[in-house]
């Protein structure tokens, strides 16, 4: 979340907590969070010690914002919100790994219409019932890093589509269909990876 | 929810021929998708249930794509990052609580 951002919402809806809150506040309903915070994180960066860079920082931000934040709403998808910002407006920058892929050249391609047309991905079940964990992980990190995004979101965390627009600053019919070519993607990645292993005969 | 009921019934009609057939099963994945993540309003969701009933080729994409959803998620949920014992500290410690 852009330091514009967060000074924008405090102004439409500030508390006014005390010491004592803020501190119960960030135990409470931020702390309980850190594990997933730094598997996104770490989903994000491939890095361990980036990831923890990540997660503390947003942390930090989330300390030093707190009277934007309303009590009792969703903290998590707060926090993820500005931990993906974080990640796109400075981490990124600074990365030891620059992005490799033309992220607007790969969502046009996939915003065409009969871009779902030209994917025949042969990929079955079963192929990928013998696949371990560290192998389709390898898919997924394989995928551009936005559409890597929704596919974490929705599917280890757990994020409805509403939650996912907010944090991700998208409208929701734009995650619709983002999380549909990410799994696309996400399926040819594992075909790929089947052939190559010889899986799929 | 409701976002998407417009969307739903002009897809489901691209999906199907006069004869009920599914003709594109690409485009029904996205419904399928759909009712999946729990985005389907109820209105939709009585339309696509009923024609997994009496569809054999939807019934058979529909569970096909619920399977490689759920072998994905349990491979991406068993191969999770270490979290760093220190990390909840440090973070504490960076905000001085």
């Amino acid at each position: 979340m852009s330091t514009e951002t967060i000074q924008d919402e405090q102004e439409a809806k500030r508390q006014n907590y005390s010491e004592a809150e803020k501190s119960d506040i960030f135990d409470t309903e931020f702390m309980p969070h850190v594990d997933s915070m730094y598997s996104f994180a770490y989903r994000l960066t491939f890095d361990e010690d980036d990831a923890k860079d990540l997660v503390q920082d947003t942390y930090m931000k989330a300390f030093r914002f707190i009277n934007s934040f309303e009590r009792g709403t969703n903290a998590k998808a707060w926090l993820f919100r500005i931990l993906k910002n974080s990640f796109i407006n400075e981490f990124r920058k600074k990365s030891k790994q620059p992005a490799k892929v033309d992220y607007n050249e790969v969502e046009q391609y996939y915003n065409s219409d009969d871009a779902g047309e030209k994917i025949t991905t042969d990929l079955r079940v079963e192929t990928v019932q013998h696949m371990i964990g560290d192998e389709v992980s390898g898919a997924l990190n394989a995928i551009p890093v936005d559409f890597r995004t929704v596919i974490i979101l929705s599917d280890l965390e757990g994020f409805t589509y509403e939650e996912m627009s907010k944090i991700l600053d998208i409208p929701i019919g734009t995650v619709r269909s983002r999380l549909h070519r990410a799994r696309n993607m996400l399926k040819e990645k594992l075909a790929e990876y089947a052939k190559e292993m010889g899986f799929n005969k | 929810m409701a976002e998407f009921s417009e969307w739903f019934k002009v897809t489901f009609e691209k999906c199907y021929c006069e004869q009920g057939n599914l003709i594109n099963e690409s485009k029904f994945k996205e419904l399928v998708q759909l009712v999946l993540d729990n985005e389907a309003d109820e209105a939709s969701l009585e339309i696509f249930e009923e024609k997994i009933r009496t569809c054999v080729k939807s019934s058979f994409t529909f569970e096909s794509e619920k399977s490689m959803r759920e072998q994905i998620r349990a491979k991406l949920t068993e191969h999770q990052a270490d979290i760093p014992n220190d990390l909840a500290q440090a973070i504490r410690k960076s905000v001085n609580l």
